[in-house]
C-alpha cells in the first residue's frame, strides 16, 4: 500500500477546514503545534489503496514569517514531511486569493492548486478556464466546491496525479517579474540553489528582499560573512516588499489574463454617494444632514419631556401628604426643590440625550456617518487630525463623555488628546436643552440666529484650539490620506439601535442624577436663610465678586450659574431661576431646577432682570464652558494626563469668559 | 502599490472606488493592494471597537474600560456611551503607518 502526506495550504476563509473535514471525516485529531497556541489538525483517509495523511496547516495570508501561523506553515513545508502541498484559493476572488500561490512559487515541494468555492464564482457570473491556468502554472489545477461532499472524485484524482508526477510550480514567468526589481538578480546569484531544503534561491532572494527575519537568519548562518554583507547591502537599497508584492500581483494578473471572464463591473458611485463624495457638494450636504439630524432629534425628546412634567405634577400631592404627616418645613422645602424639581429637569434633559443618540445612531446604522467622516477627513487634516476624529465630535453632540470614549479610535496619543480637547467645543445634549430655551426667552424668533452663531463659533473655536494645542500635541510631517471602504447604505437594525439608545439614556440618567442633585442641594443650602433676617451666604459672596464678573458681561447671579454649569450644564437654569426670583432666597430656590417647566415664570423673571447683551454673553459662556465634571473625568481617563486634563479645563473656562466678554460688547453695540 | 501610496501623499481621504478610478484599475485590485500593504505593515486598519475589542456592551466583556463609567470601569458599561462593539457601520478605514 502506497502512502502520501498532503498539506493543506491557504489563506483564512479559503475553505481549508471544510476540505479537511470532508477528506478525513472522523479520522482526525486536533491538538496544538509544539510550543505554540496555534491549533494543529491532522487526519487521514485512503483512496484506491493509497493511505493519505492530511495536515491542515494554519491559515495565513502569506509565507512571510510575520506570525506564528506563517512560521509553522513554512517549517512544516521545509521539514519535508509533506509529499505534496494542496494550495487552496477562493475562485470568487482569484485576484486576491492567488497571492498564496504566488508566494509559494519557488518552493520545490510538489503542489497542486484547488480553486475552491466554484459555486460562488459561478453565481457571480465568472467562468474560469482551468486548463489555461494549469498550463501557465505547470501544476494540476481543479475548480472545486469543498462544500459539495458527494463530488470529491475529481479532487482525489488530481491529488493522486500531483503525488505521482511530483508537479512543481513553474516559476519562469514570475521570475521575469522579479527580474525587474532592482538588485534581485544580483541577490539571487549570491544564494546557492540548495542552501535551504525545499526552498529555491528565487524564493530565498525574494524573501530576503522582503526582509523576512527567518530567511535573513538562515542566510547569515549558511553564507560566507562577506557574501551575507553583500546580501544585506542589496536588500537595503531595494524597494523591498512593495516591489515583490507588485511583481506577484502582476504575475497573478498574467495567469488570470484570458483564463477568467467576469461580468464587466464598471466602477461607479451611487447617486447619493455622488453628492456626498463631491468636492463641491459633499460638505454642504453633510452639514445639512447634521443640522437636520439635530432638529429631528427634538421629536423623540418629547415623550421624556412629558414624563418630566409628570414628575413635577406629583410634587404638590406628595408634599401635601408629607406635611399632613407632620414633616418639618425645611425637609419639605428640600424634598420639593432638590428631589422633585431636579428629577423633573433630569427627565426633560434625558429627552434630548435620547433624541440626539437615536438620530446619530441611526445615521451610523444606515451608513451616513462613514460618509461624514470621509467628507471631513481633509478638514480634520487641516486641524492636524485624521478623518476618524469626526466620530467623537459627532458623538459629543449627544454627550462629551461619549465623545471622549469615542476618541479611542485614534491611536496616536497627541491626536487623541487634541480630539478630546476639540470635542469639548461641541455643545452637548445638555447644552442643547438649555440654549434653545434661553435664546427663545430673550430673542424670540431671533433664537435661530443665536443657534447659527453658536455653531459658527464652535467651528472657529475648534480651529483656534487646534492651532493652540496642536503645536504641542501633533507633530507636523507628511500626512497621508486615509483609505476608506465605505459600507453600503442599508436598513437600520432597529432592535440593536434602540437597545443602545435606551442603555445610553439609562446610564446618563444614573450619572446625571447624582450631579444634578448634588449641585441643586449645594445651591439650595447656600441660598437658604437659616436665620430669619440674615442674607444667605450666596448673596454675600455674589455681591463681593460682582465687580469682577461684570468685566465678562455677567451679573453675579449669572456668573454663579456659569460656575454651576461647570459641574453640569443642566444645573444652570435652576440656579438662575433661584437667584433672580424677587422673593426671599429660600423661597426662590424652591423655583430652582425646575427648568422648562417653569419657563413661563422664568421668562418674566429673566426679562425683567437681565439685558439682552448680558443674556447673549451668558448663553455663550454657558455653551463653551467646560462640559461637566463627568466629561472632565472621562478626559482624564482617556488621556491619562492630569496636566492635559487641567490644561483643557482651564483653557475652556478662560475662553468661555473671554467669549462672554466679546459677545457682551458686541451686544452693547447692537442693543 | 507605490502609485497608491503616492496618491495618498496629498493628504486627501479616498474610498476604494475612488482609488480604483484614479489608479485606472479595478476595486478588487485596490482591495488586494490594501490587504497586502496591511500585511506588510505599511498601512493599518483602524480599530473601530474603541479599544473594546468588539465585545463592548456584551455581558462579561472585558476588553476595555469605559470612560466615565462608574465602578470598576468594565466594558459592560460601554454600551451606554458608544454603540455595542464601537462603530460597526463605518466601513473599513486604513491609514498609512
Amino acid at each position: 500500500m502506497s502512502q502520501a502526506t498532503i498539506a493543506l495550504l491557504g489563506q483564512p476563509n479559503s475553505g481549508k477546514s471544510t476540505l479537511f473535514n470532508a477528506l478525513t471525516g472522523l479520522r482526525q485529531h486536533v491538538g496544538n503545534w509544539p510550543g505554540k497556541t496555534v491549533e494543529k489538525k491532522e487526519g487521514s483517509f485512503s483512496y484506491k489503496g493509497m493511505e493519505c495523511a492530511v495536515a491542515d496547516l494554519p491559515g495565513s495570508y502569506s509565507l512571510t514569517a510575520n506570525s506564528d501561523e506563517e512560521i509553522i506553515t513554512r517549517d512544516f513545508i521545509a521539514s519535508g514531511k509533506a509529499d505534496v502541498v494542496c494550495i487552496l484559493a477562493d475562485s470568487s476572488q482569484l485576484e486576491r486569493s492567488l497571492f498564496m500561490t504566488a508566494d509559494y512559487a519557488g518552493i520545490t515541494v510538489p503542489s497542486f492548486l484547488v480553486l475552491n468555492m466554484a459555486d460562488v464564482a459561478k453565481d457571480q457570473g465568472k467562468t474560469i478556464d482551468v486548463a489555461a491556468i494549469e498550463k501557465k502554472l505547470g501544476i494540476p489545477v481543479l475548480l472545486f466546491s469543498a462544500t459539495e461532499g458527494k463530488k470529491y472524485e475529481p479532487y482525489y484524482e488530481i491529488m493522486e496525479r500531483a503525488v505521482r508526477e511530483k508537479t512543481v510550480l513553474d516559476t519562469s514567468s514570475i521570475e521575469e517579474e522579479y527580474k525587474k526589481i532592482e538588485g534581485y538578480e544580483e541577490l539571487k546569484a549570491l544564494i546557492p540553489d540548495d542552501l535551504v531544503r525545499g526552498f529555491s534561491s528565487t524564493w530565498l532572494a525574494v524573501k530576503a528582499l522582503e526582509n523576512d527575519k527567518l530567511v535573513m537568519n538562515q542566510l547569515k548562518e549558511k553564507l560566507d560573512p562577506v557574501v551575507y554583507k553583500n546580501v544585506c547591502a542589496i536588500c537595503e537599497k531595494s524597494s523591498g516588499a512593495i516591489a515583490t508584492g507588485s511583481a506577484k500581483f502582476k504575475w497573478i494578473d498574467e495567469v488570470l489574463d484570458g483564463a477568467v471572464t467576469a461580468k464587466n463591473t464598471q466602477v461607479s458611485l451611487s447617486k447619493l454617494d455622488k453628492i456626498f463624495m463631491s468636492r463641491t457638494w459633499g460638505k454642504p450636504a453633510v452639514v445639512l444632514t447634521v443640522l437636520l439630524g439635530l432638529i429631528l432629534s427634538f421629536i423623540p425628546a418629547l415623550p421624556l419631556m412629558l414624563v418630566g412634567n409628570g414628575v413635577l405634577a406629583l410634587k404638590g400631592p406628595v408634599l401635601g401628604l408629607l406635611a399632613s404627616a407632620g414633616c418639618p418645613e425645611i425637609v419639605l422645602d428640600a424634598i420639593g426643590t432638590v428631589i422633585f424639581q431636579s428629577f423633573s429637569y433630569i427627565f426633560k434633559m434625558l429627552g434630548f440625550v435620547f433624541g440626539v443618540t437615536l438620530v446619530f445612531g441611526l445615521l451610523e446604522e444606515v451608513g451616513v456617518m462613514a460618509r461624514i467622516s470621509y467628507v471631513f477627513d481633509n478638514t480634520m487634516g487641516k486641524l492636524g487630525l485624521q478623518g476618524k476624529s469626526v466620530m467623537p465630535f459627532l458623538v459629543s453632540f449627544g454627550c462629551t463623555m461619549g465623545g471622549a470614549a469615542g476618541s479611542r479610535v485614534i491611536d496616536n496619543w497627541g491626536q487623541k488628546v487634541l480630539t478630546i480637547a476639540l470635542a469639548w467645543a461641541v455643545p452637548c445634549g445638555a447644552a442643547w436643552s438649555v440654549i434653545p430655551m434661553l435664546s427663545a426667552v430673550f430673542f424670540g424668533p431671533g433664537a435661530v440666529l443665536v443657534i447659527v452663531a453658536i455653531l459658527f463659533t464652535m467651528i472657529l473655536h475648534m480651529y483656534i484650539t487646534a492651532k493652540i494645542f496642536g503645536r504641542k500635541l501633533v507633530k507636523t510631517g507628511d500626512r497621508y490620506g486615509m483609505i476608506m471602504e465605505l459600507p453600503p447604505y442599508h436598513k437600520p437594525k432597529w432592535g440593536a439601535l434602540l437597545r443602545y439608545v435606551f442603555a445610553r439614556t439609562a446610564d446618563t440618567f444614573k450619572r446625571v442624577s447624582s450631579v444634578v442633585i448634588l449641585v441643586c442641594g449645594i445651591f439650595w443650602i447656600l441660598s437658604y436663610s437659616f436665620t430669619p433676617g440674615s442674607s444667605p451666604i450666596l448673596y454675600t459672596i455674589g455681591q463681593a465678586i460682582e465687580p469682577v464678573t461684570r468685566v465678562f458681561g455677567l451679573g453675579w447671579q449669572l456668573f454663579i450659574a456659569f460656575v454651576a454649569s461647570s459641574v453640569g450644564k443642566e444645573g444652570a437654569i435652576g440656579v438662575i431661576s433661584a437667584l433672580f426670583t424677587g422673593e426671599s432666597f429660600s423661597g426662590a430656590f424652591n423655583a430652582a431646577m425646575s427648568g422648562a417647566a417653569r419657563a413661563a415664570n422664568l421668562s418674566e423673571i429673566l426679562l425683567a432682570n437681565v439685558s439682552k447683551p448680558e443674556a447673549l454673553a451668558f448663553i455663550f459662556a454657558l455653551t463653551f464652558n467646560m462640559p461637566c465634571v463627568v466629561a472632565l473625568a472621562a478626559t482624564y481617563q482617556e488621556t491619562s494626563s492630569v496636566k492635559w486634563t487641567a490644561r483643557i479645563a482651564l483653557y475652556y473656562t478662560a475662553t468661555a469668559l473671554l467669549l462672554s466678554m466679546i459677545v457682551y460688547h458686541i451686544g452693547l453695540l447692537i442693543w | 502599490m507605490r502609485e497608491l501610496i503616492e496618491l495618498l501623499r496629498d493628504g486627501h481621504a479616498r474610498t476604494t472606488k475612488l482609488l480604483a478610478i484614479e489608479l485606472k484599475t479595478s476595486e478588487e485590485d485596490v482591495k488586494r493592494q490594501i490587504e497586502y500593504l496591511t500585511n506588510i505593515g505599511v498601512i493599518k486598519k483602524v480599530d473601530m471597537s474603541c479599544g473594546c475589542g468588539g465585545s463592548c456592551g456584551s455581558s462579561g466583556g472585558s476588553g476595555g474600560s469605559c470612560a466615565g463609567s462608574s465602578g470598576s470601569g468594565s466594558c459592560n458599561s460601554c454600551s451606554s456611551c458608544l454603540p455595542d462593539g464601537g462603530f460597526k457601520n463605518m466601513g473599513e478605514m486604513y491609514e498609512v503607518v
